[in-house]
């Protein structure tokens, strides 16, 4: 699919050779399901002699119960810590230590993760480590205390850094401090997480058929890997998996302003708008509207430029859309010294007001373009990272020609479809408005911007 | 290097890489089969060349790095390697300009406006009308040399060739600037750069100094970054690891587009820099795009880049910040330097100590004692071209204090100086390192920066190998030699992070 389209503009220097756009078709890689389920990406590549392996499981915090937050993060955690039926934690650190490996589990907002790096003479040691950790984990109770005191300790510290605080603060007001999209962790529901619930929750969704596997790297075939693979969870068996129901997103319609009290160098201002469901095509004129209001590695967006470039008002600024399985958002972060926050502020949401009113030009919209169908080819700038964005792309659901349409598609949104898109998904007057700051140093009160809900740092 | 050995064996590097195919006279190819099959190359001008050639996606790395950081800088204008770096995103005389024989007049306006105000400010008494007055002139004089402006045309330039992870770092020894872009836009590329390192032009400069401002005032509002400051600050005395990368404030607010006019000169000249290229592309058309592009940059002499040596410390150091968070601690020795043969074994101790759930610290503290919520070292902060500190951080796990981890930490190095580390715990280090040195392979963007650094930074693109042969030859005794001679209590300044003795105070 040659993107004739992307070609550049601008009055380059003289003598530039043209450029063309960029004709790349993503290699496919390889799908194989095993008898039990379990799903298989690979993809074989001998440059160098190390292989990468990693596992989405299909849970994440959001799967946690109101009372046991933190329940799926432990259980994570303690997978290969907590040591295995076949594997003392000791042994297992002392194992994959020694060899230069390293096997690790986690867990996201919607995706439990397992990964695995090893040389790839010593494959077959940390695979063994790695598929008794997804299948038998032992949750040693010693470690679990461990653990537990971990996450009290991570949870102590959650306020040191405001520019992390305040995305987390701001995601947590928008859609409510007990629904899934938006809470966090507590001192009482972490330890109200028993080693029973851990090995329940484990039980529930560490199964075959609830995992999709990709690996890449330095093995002999297919075949040989499939066969290994086989070898280590084959005898693993299906289970039914209960989910539990995520109750509707519900966000008021209407602008609301949070303060977090704190004498700091900078205020730091989150701003959240309703965005979009995972598979509604309007992303694609979403992405472009983004990359030109705040998006890409972006010192060139509309908000990079006036707010940070012209006026010097801030390092930090940008925007992004996140998709969920209900309403995603749009986030707009910024970084600014107390005095010029409403100055900042009121810049964003002039930004927002103004992409909404009228068209972006053609020559910004070509642009915005050609900066998202020229890099994608950076996706995937290694065989591993290619593979796990195919993994990934089932596993959140797409179509399997999704990746191979996605320039295409994107090629598709004009300056009408953007326009569209901005007016209908930005809505700055609806925007709720988190502040970290010193308010006796703002330029303007909060109040200036709606009525005002004042929150204590906890 | 058995690894690596193997690592070549199973390469798929072309055939012209590996025979030098078309490379012209003075490039040469690595054919040790311990390195990468590297191209070398050196212009007459002196800037050094450093391609490796990998497929498997049509993109190519770029890293281009100064030996010139916050270090060459002098005392009063701190944080001007820093500023100059975000300046050279402003284009040139061709690029952002809508035609300089117009717009310089127009800079030198600002220029004027701006030194008037500076001068102002920085009297005993500033006069707030006159200050008031002159802030006018310099916001009027910024607004006329905007006509003449076209804004952003460098990035939006970038944007359309399709580039990722465009940036550039600043730290106290280097200045780095590295993008990727889809590998036929290699003479784009030189074209762009060549033009960017010899015509910079400093426009909108006011206007950045102030988002460094920003950039300064968001480091003071993180607890970590304050914490660094801090132990860098007073571990060093006299020579200039003592100030911060990004400067102090007082300084930022003085910085004028002249000093870094003038500090562009004299740094940013071939000879001074190394280029990193690796991806798809052949070697020799590198070469001859370089020769083409960067061939008429003129190569310049260099100060003399000796500082104050640091004096012995033979005082303990105890620093307190006082911060709204919850505690930790940063404990700095001074180390005897990169290139003294003493450092091998010193980067084996911080290893022993930190390498893993198996290493001391976490097996001892960490899980043991449960006093720790991590604990770390690293080897050389903060840099690597002159003697710089061994840092041993971490933080403690309520209800225990940053007292006890310190003393829980000393001990720790105490057993190492008087008990040598056991084989398997070196064995377990030197396997690592090999494991990492393959990684760090795959990805192209962090092997151009690696490999420029290491050149133009420690003085060869083997560094980082080499210095893994050294660490396979330190035994257990060395270790405890070294660690009982440079981690001493007068040989360190300990930061500790407080919550405030008196919040209401605060």
């Amino acid at each position: 699919m040659p993107i004739s389209r992307a070609a550049t503009s601008f009055a380059l220097p003289p003598g530039l050779p043209e450029i063309r756009g960029l004709d790349f078709k993503p290699p496919k890689g390889d799908r194989a399901v095993l008898d039990n389920g379990l799903v298989v990406y690979l993809m074989k590549d001998n440059t160098l002699p190390v292989l990468h392996m990693t596992a989405y499981i299909r849970t994440g915090k959001i799967n946690d119960s109101l009372g046991k937050r933190g329940l799926g993060e432990l259980t994570a955690s303690l997978l290969k810590d907590g040591g295995t039926l076949k594997y003392t934690p000791g042994e297992i650190d002392r194992t994959l230590e020694f060899l230069g490996a390293s096997v690790e589990s986690s867990m996201g907002i919607e995706e439990a993760r397992a990964d695995l790096t090893a040389l790839s003479k010593d494959l077959d040691a940390a695979l063994d480590i790695y598929a008794d950790m997804l299948m038998n984990p032992a949750f040693a109770p010693g470690k679990v205390k461990l653990k537990r005191a971990e996450l009290l300790e991570m949870l102590r510290r959650r306020n040191d850094d405001s520019g992390r605080a305040v995305v987390r603060e701001a995601l947590r007001a928008f859609y409510g401090p007990s629904h899934p999209y938006g809470w966090r962790s507590e001192e009482d529901t972490i330890i109200a997480v028993t080693i029973e619930d851990i090995k329940a929750y484990h039980a529930n969704y560490y199964r075959p058929n609830n995992m999709i596997l990709a690996a890449a790297g330095d093995f002999t075939s297919n075949g040989e890997m499939l066969a290994g693979l086989n070898a280590r969870f084959g005898s693993w068996r299906r289970g039914k998996v209960e989910f539990p129901v995520i109750p509707p997103v519900q966000i008021e319609a209407k602008r609301r302003v949070y303060h977090v009290e704190k004498d700091i160098a900078q205020a730091y201002i989150v701003m959240l708008q309703r965005g979009i469901k995972r598979h509604d095509p309007a992303e694609y004129p979403l992405t472009v509207a983004n990359e030109i209001i705040g998006g890409g590695s972006g010192l060139s967006s509309r908000l990079a430029a006036e707010i940070r470039s012209r006026r010097g008002l801030a390092y930090t600024v940008y925007s992004y859309s996140v998709k969920k399985p209900d309403y995603g958002y749009t986030l707009t972060y910024c970084g600014t010294k107390p005095e010029t926050c409403s100055q900042a502020l009121t810049e964003i949401l002039r930004q927002f007001k103004e992409i909404g009113r009228e068209a972006a030009p053609a020559e910004e919209v070509k642009n915005a373009k050609d900066a998202i169908v020229n890099s994608f080819v950076f996706k995937f700038p290694t065989p591993f990272e290619l593979i796990t964005e195919r993994a990934s792309y089932e596993y959140y659901g797409y179509s399997p020609e999704y990746l191979d349409t996605y320039v295409q598609k994107l090629s598709a949104a004009g300056p009408a479809e953007v326009l569209e898109t901005a007016k209908k998904l930005y809505r700055p007057d609806e925007a709720m408005i988190l502040v970290i700051g010193n308010s006796r140093k703002f330029d303007k009160p909060l109040s200036e911007f709606g009525p005002v809900t004042e929150l204590r740092e906890d | 290097m058995e690894e690596i050995i193997k690592s070549t064996d199973h390469s798929t590097l072309p055939p012209s890489a590996e025979s030098g195919g078309g490379l012209p006279p003075g490039a040469a190819v690595e054919k040790d089969p311990k390195y990468p099959p590297v191209v070398s190359y050196t212009l007459k001008n002196g800037l050094k060349l450093l391609i490796l050639e990998k497929k498997f996606v049509p993109t190519v790395s770029f890293t281009m790095m100064f030996k010139v950081g916050n270090v060459d800088g002098q005392q009063g204008k701190t944080g001007l390697a820093h500023l100059f770096e975000h300046m050279a995103f402003k284009g040139t005389k061709t690029i952002n300009s809508a035609g300089y024989a117009k717009e310089k007049p127009a800079l030198d306006q600002v220029e004027a406006a701006a030194r008037d105000l500076i001068a102002e400010e920085s009297a005993a008494s500033p006069r707030p009308e006159k200050l008031e007055e002159l802030r006018g002139n310099l916001d009027s004089a910024e607004k006329e040399a905007d006509k003449f402006i076209v804004k952003d045309e460098y990035l939006r330039l970038y944007k359309s060739l399709g580039e990722s992870g465009m940036n550039a770092m600043t730290s106290t020894d280097y200045t780095g600037y590295v993008v990727s872009l889809p590998s036929d836009r290699l003479e784009a590329w030189m074209m762009i750069e060549s033009d960017r390192f010899r015509n910079a032009v400093l426009r909108e400069f006011y206007r950045e100094r102030s988002v460094v401002m920003e950039e300064r005032r968001m480091g003071e509002s993180d607890p970590n970054r304050l914490l660094w400051e801090a132990l860098f600050t007073n571990a060093f005395s006299a020579h200039p690891y003592h100030n911060p990368t990004i400067g102090w404030m007082d300084d930022i607010t003085r910085l004028t587009r002249t000093d870094a006019e003038q500090f562009f000169n004299t740094f940013y000249v071939p000879n001074n820099a190394a280029l990193a290229v690796v991806g798809d592309v052949a070697p020799a058309e590198v070469i001859r795009l370089a020769e083409k592009h960067f061939g008429i940059w003129e190569k310049r002499a260099l100060p003399d880049r000796t500082h104050t040596k640091e004096p012995p410390q033979k005082s303990e150091k105890l620093i307190n910040v006082f911060f709204k968070a919850q505690p930790a601690l940063r404990i700095g020795f001074h180390n005897p330097g990169m290139g003294h043969p003493d450092i091998y074994p010193l980067i084996m101790a911080g290893e022993v100590l930190a390498n893993g759930k198996t290493g001391r610290f976490y097996k001892n503290l960490v899980e043991g004692r449960e006093l720790a919520l991590y604990a770390d070292v690293h080897p050389s902060l903060p840099g690597d071209r002159y003697p710089s500190l061994t840092v041993v951080y971490g933080a403690p796990k309520a209800p225990h204090t940053v007292e006890e981890l310190d003393a829980a930490l000393l001990e720790e190095i105490r057993k190492l100086g008087t008990e040598p580390p056991t084989r398997w715990e070196l064995d377990k280090i030197i396997n690592n390192y090999q494991a990492e040195m393959i990684k760090q392979l795959e990805s192209n963007s962090g092997l151009a920066m690696s490999l420029a650094h290491s050149e133009e930074i420690m003085g060869d693109w083997r560094y980082d190998w080499k210095a893994g042969d050294e660490l396979r030859k330190v035994k257990p005794e060395d270790i405890s030699r070294v660690a009982a001679k440079y981690l001493t209590r007068d040989n360190r300044t300990a930061v500790f992070l407080r919550e405030p003795l008196n919040q209401e105070a605060y």
